[in-house]
């Protein structure tokens, strides 16, 4: 079935605490209260947030505090009422609220809302053992999304979320069957739109998300500028821009890795911040699907770079990602309805979503 | 050893490892945001230079065990050196791989000469 749905997004660090946990196991303690769909927790690789100590995992002495994203979904009247316990549990750090249609259990062939037509990004929760006969159901996946022409697909595993409302936390020594998984695609709805069905079929309790996107540039080549207003029928308060660049740890600028030279040239900007999140399997572009190899020194892994601001800035990133991405990268671009950014310097935004008037 | 010596091995062994993370924390802070792991190798090449210093001031006994063994070796470190220059290859950084091995056996050989020289001068 397909029904409407919110996706809370929130970008923090690893170490942030909320009284005597960490920040990470408060939410996901959040969203295991209020039993929400599905969440997931991601460590990043390399980033930095609104008080520009840079984090990356190439340095020992800085991978102590990396960026951490959690994921959450469900109906909006769900998400809502977790709101105010995610807020509490959260003094620093960037919450966003995103509108997206949510698909579950058996998906028949899916008409596409209008919006979706121009680029659609699908994500989809399974859990990091599932099976499809041999394969893990993630590689299953990522070869239907490429077999169906979509431009990028990317494999993200989580250390801690709920699936199905209950918790599924990674642990040292265990199976971790069931740790929760995140793959993000990006196509077009006429990519996307026969794949649904197939890709349902490969999962046990399937949980999609459709979102409309803006594909900016593939490989090198400029497709759009970025989206950064809202349609009239979206009015109401102002809206912040998202951008994401998937690419992979081979994806080089003058031969440096392109996720480096990104946050780099970013918080040299004055940016407010970056993410950058390592897949575990995926591809972008015309490239067949990869991920780290055994005894090969050098990692192939996919990257995402996630940057969210508000739209006067996001085109002076937008300038400086596409003047990066000269050799490979899908860069997309899509509005966030909802920004409330905290930390020791003040807050801006709130998580007051526009209500969607009705279209003329 | 008397257990005395032993608690002093460990009091200043924290010592030493608290000042890594110290000056490999504020180098990578202010100048570390390149590819090249400066902080280590800066803490490798000041642990090597006094540790030849010690050597060279011929210090023996609970003070040498003090001031090399504990205090000096736990602030140097070969696996953090060997895991940055691991994690440069990944990125296919190898030219700054090599550099940085290649780079810390020789400075930081020619740092204990130095501390060496100055040590026996003293």
């Amino acid at each position: 079935m397909i029904e409407d749905c919110l996706k809370l997004t929130a970008y923090f660090a690893e170490r942030e605490r909320s009284g005597d946990r960490f920040l990470g196991e408060a939410l996901v303690g959040v969203c295991e209260r209020h039993q929400l769909l599905t969440s997931i927790v991601m460590r990043g690789t390399e980033g930095f947030g609104s008080h520009q100590v840079l984090q990356t995992d190439r340095l020992l002495s800085l991978s102590e505090d990396l960026p951490m994203v959690l994921v959450a979904v469900d109906s909006r009247p769900r998400i809502e009422a977790a709101l105010p316990d995610i807020g509490a549990a959260s003094a620093h750090g960037l919450l966003t609220l995103e509108r997206a249609r949510l698909l579950t259990g058996q998906v028949d062939r899916v008409a596409l809302p209008e919006d979706l037509h121009e680029a659609t990004k699908l994500t989809v929760y399974c859990g990091r053992h599932e099976r499809v006969g041999r394969r893990p159901a993630f590689v299953a996946s990522v070869d239907l999304l490429r077999q169906y022409g979509l431009r990028s697909a990317t494999a993200v595993l989580g250390v801690d979320g709920t699936a199905h409302g209950v918790r599924e936390r990674a642990q040292f020594f265990g199976a971790n069957a069931q740790v929760p998984l995140m793959i993000i695609a990006v196509g077009s709805g006429a990519q996307l739109q026969p794949v649904l069905p197939d890709l349902a079929a490969l999962m046990e309790r399937p949980v999609m998300t459709l979102e409309r996107v803006r594909i900016c540039k593939v490989d090198g080549e400029r497709l759009a500028e970025p989206r950064l207003v809202a349609d009239s029928d979206e009015t109401g308060l102002r809206t912040w821009v998202k951008l994401m660049v998937h690419a992979d740890h081979d994806t080089r600028h003058a031969g440096r890795p392109l996720f480096v030279e990104i946050v780099r040239r970013l918080r040299a900007a004055g940016a407010r911040g970056a993410t950058v999140l390592q897949g575990i399997w995926g591809y972008h572009g015309d490239r067949a699907p990869q991920g780290d190899r055994l005894l090969s020194l050098r990692r192939h892994v996919p990257t995402t770079t996630i940057v969210v601001d508000v739209p006067e800035r996001v085109l002076d990133w937008f300038a400086i990602i596409d003047e990066l991405t000269d050799q490979g990268g899908v860069v997309t671009s899509e509005l966030v309805p909802a920004f409330h950014a905290r930390g020791a310097w003040g807050e801006t935004g709130g998580l007051a979503l526009a209500d969607r008037t009705r279209r003329p | 050893m008397t257990v005395g010596t032993w608690i002093l091995v460990a009091l200043l062994g924290g010592t030493g490892s608290i000042a890594r993370f110290a000056v490999d924390g504020w180098v990578s802070e202010r100048l570390g945001a390149g590819e090249f792991p400066l902080g280590t190798f800066l803490v490798n090449l000041s642990g090597a230079a006094l540790l030849g210093g010690v050597a060279g001031a011929a210090v023996t006994g609970n003070a040498q065990v003090l001031a090399a063994t504990a205090t000096l070796g736990s602030y140097t470190t070969l696996s953090t050196w060997m895991l940055e220059s691991h994690r440069l290859t990944q990125d296919d950084q190898l030219l700054i791989a090599g550099a940085n091995l290649a780079g810390s056996l020789l400075v930081g050989f020619a740092a204990v000469a130095a501390g060496h020289a100055i040590g026996a001068a003293l």
